[in-house]
């Protein structure tokens, strides 16, 4: 009987099961510890307990920057008239021609309209960086490097040389002869003419003839021509409007630091602005989200729309005119331009 | 020769020494498998996304140790070198100068070095900082964002729980390798985590 049970307990059948039932047993320990939620996930646990409701706790050191973003509603002396949508998901530049058609920039390419019947598109192979429409029709586009110009049809005609790969291309102006283009990578504004050939350029520090220099802290600088043919820059970094001759000479300059609304703020403001017909300037800032008017000497004039018409944290409020004074402004964050008038 | 009856029942002593042997086996297993990932996971330590940072102010209040584990750090190659740094100065400040009724934080923790006209160098003195993050609101608002707050590890105790994180309303906070701890701004941050 003895004999018999050792016998039994040695056969190889039951000792393969067993065997087997041991080594499941051992891989079924195994994988439960690794299953055991691990310090990371612990953590993740932790560290995101979104349905837990979080305590709302007053903040001492709050730092009220919306009593920053009221403005007198007796300072708005404009209206928004028009929304005109830009048909991307990312625009990136405006522009006006002297028959007032719109030319938006996106990742799309650049929608030309003329009125809310004639729209076209002309391909672009990147999003522009700035726009500017000659007075023939042909689209100056700034890529990062480089300008690219189109034809009215949207073919393309030249491609200027590249600026070098610190260059970040941020606005153009087109004059009778010469092409103005700002970069805030190399912090100068190039002169070149329609053909591409540099000319010379405009902004560099120089202690001899009195120019403080272009400080452009974020890649906001912006350029415009006066009706006398003379080039306004914005020195954002300075929070001034410097106006020089095309041959670098500068003319004059103001500046005025303030987070008031007489003045601009922050590290690099106003980052566009646009000429009115009797040489006022229309200007878009970053951080407070507004659009003023000041004067050719920087006096503050009136405001256009007030940091509430815009969503908080819009930037590249791109800014073109046109010759019944009427605004346009890019918005970013609505992908529309938007068209503000005189009350 | 007989052949063994497959359904000859079991004694209690078999089964027994069955079932213990199994238990045995399964428990011998958890063991070497906890061993082993306890052995291949790294460490992690609790840090703040910057980007998931909405300036609540709450580093300051809700660190178990006082003054906070939580300090603003700068990302330089971010910064814009400002005279008129939304960080440093309040926004009624009188002049620009390094007046401490023009100051912004409550505490001087933010210092300003002239550089060369018109740049102005901005470090923070992190004995001072108490991780308020006034700073890097005004930084964020009027500025590029250089300014931002880091959990600095050589003052955070790392708790299982951090009371910072449990009260943050973002859930900016998250465990990070011990071996990769900040989640900078800038280049600093393309260092450590090159996929962002």
């Amino acid at each position: 009987m003895e004999q018999n049970k050792t016998s039994q307990e040695l056969d190889r059948r039951n000792f393969i099961v067993r065997g087997g039932q041991r080594i499941a047993a051992f891989v079924l320990g195994l994988i439960g510890a690794s299953l055991l939620p691990g310090q990371k996930q612990r953590a993740l646990a932790t560290s995101t307990p979104q349905t837990q409701p979080k305590r709302k706790v007053e903040n001492p050191w709050e730092y009220d920057l919306e009593s920053l973003k009221k403005i007198d509603p007796a300072l708005i002396t404009y209206e928004e008239i028009e929304s005109i949508p830009a048909e991307q998901e990312k625009v990136t530049a405006l522009a006006l021609d002297d028959s007032g058609t719109l030319y938006i920039g996106g990742d799309k390419g650049v929608r030309v309209i003329t009125d809310k019947t004639s729209k076209r598109w002309v391909q672009l192979p990147q999003a522009p960086a700035c726009l500017a429409i000659d007075t023939n029709g042909d689209i100056f586009v700034g890529l990062k490097d480089m300008i690219v110009v189109y034809d009215k049809k949207g073919t393309k005609k030249t491609e200027f040389h590249s600026m070098g790969e610190s260059s970040y291309l941020t606005s153009i102006a087109i004059g009778i002869d010469d092409v103005f283009v700002a970069d805030a990578g190399n912090r100068v504004v190039w002169r070149m003419n329609k053909a591409g050939a540099l000319l010379g350029q405009l902004g560099e520090k120089d202690e001899r003839r009195h120019i403080p220099g272009l400080v452009i802290p974020s890649p906001y600088c912006d350029v415009a021509l006066d009706q006398n043919g003379l080039l306004w820059v914005v020195n954002t970094g300075r929070h001034a409007f410097e106006q020089y001759k095309p041959d670098g000479t500068l003319v004059k300059r103001w500046e005025k630091t303030s987070v008031k609304i007489d003045g601009f703020s922050g590290c690099c403001n106003p980052t566009h602005m646009a000429i009115l017909p009797d040489g006022a300037f229309v200007t878009a800032e970053k951080g407070l989200e507004r659009i003023k008017i000041h004067e050719t000497d920087g006096t503050f004039r009136t405001v256009v729309a007030a940091p509430s018409q815009f969503k908080e944290g819009t930037v590249g409020l791109d800014l073109a005119v046109n010759k019944q004074g009427r605004i346009f402004v890019l918005d970013p964050s609505q992908k529309t331009a938007r068209v503000f008038e005189k009350k | 020769m007989d052949k063994p009856n497959k359904n000859q029942p079991v004694s209690r002593r078999t089964f027994f020494g069955d079932t213990l042997r199994t238990l045995s086996a399964l428990g011998l297993g958890s063991l070497v498998g906890f061993g082993a990932r306890k052995a291949t996971s790294e460490e992690l330590v609790w840090q703040l996304d910057p980007d998931k940072c909405v300036q609540c102010g709450q580093c300051a209040t809700e660190c178990v140790l006082d003054p906070s584990a939580v300090k603003c750090v700068h990302a330089f190659d971010v910064c814009g070198y400002c005279k008129l740094c939304g960080g440093y100065f309040k926004p009624d400040a009188k002049s620009l100068d390094t007046a401490a009724e023009n100051q912004l934080c409550p505490t001087g923790a933010l210092i300003r070095k002239f550089v060369e006209d018109p740049y102005y160098e901005y470090t923070i003195d992190e004995s001072l900082c108490i991780g308020c993050a006034k700073c890097v609101k005004g930084c964020g608002a009027f500025g590029n964002g250089s300014l931002h707050l880091q959990v600095r590890h050589d003052c955070c105790v790392n708790c299982n729980e951090c009371s910072i994180a449990k009260a943050c309303p973002s859930n900016a906070f998250q465990r990070v390798p011990a071996s990769k701890p900040y989640l900078y701004r800038g280049v600093q941050r393309k260092d450590f985590y090159p996929e962002k």
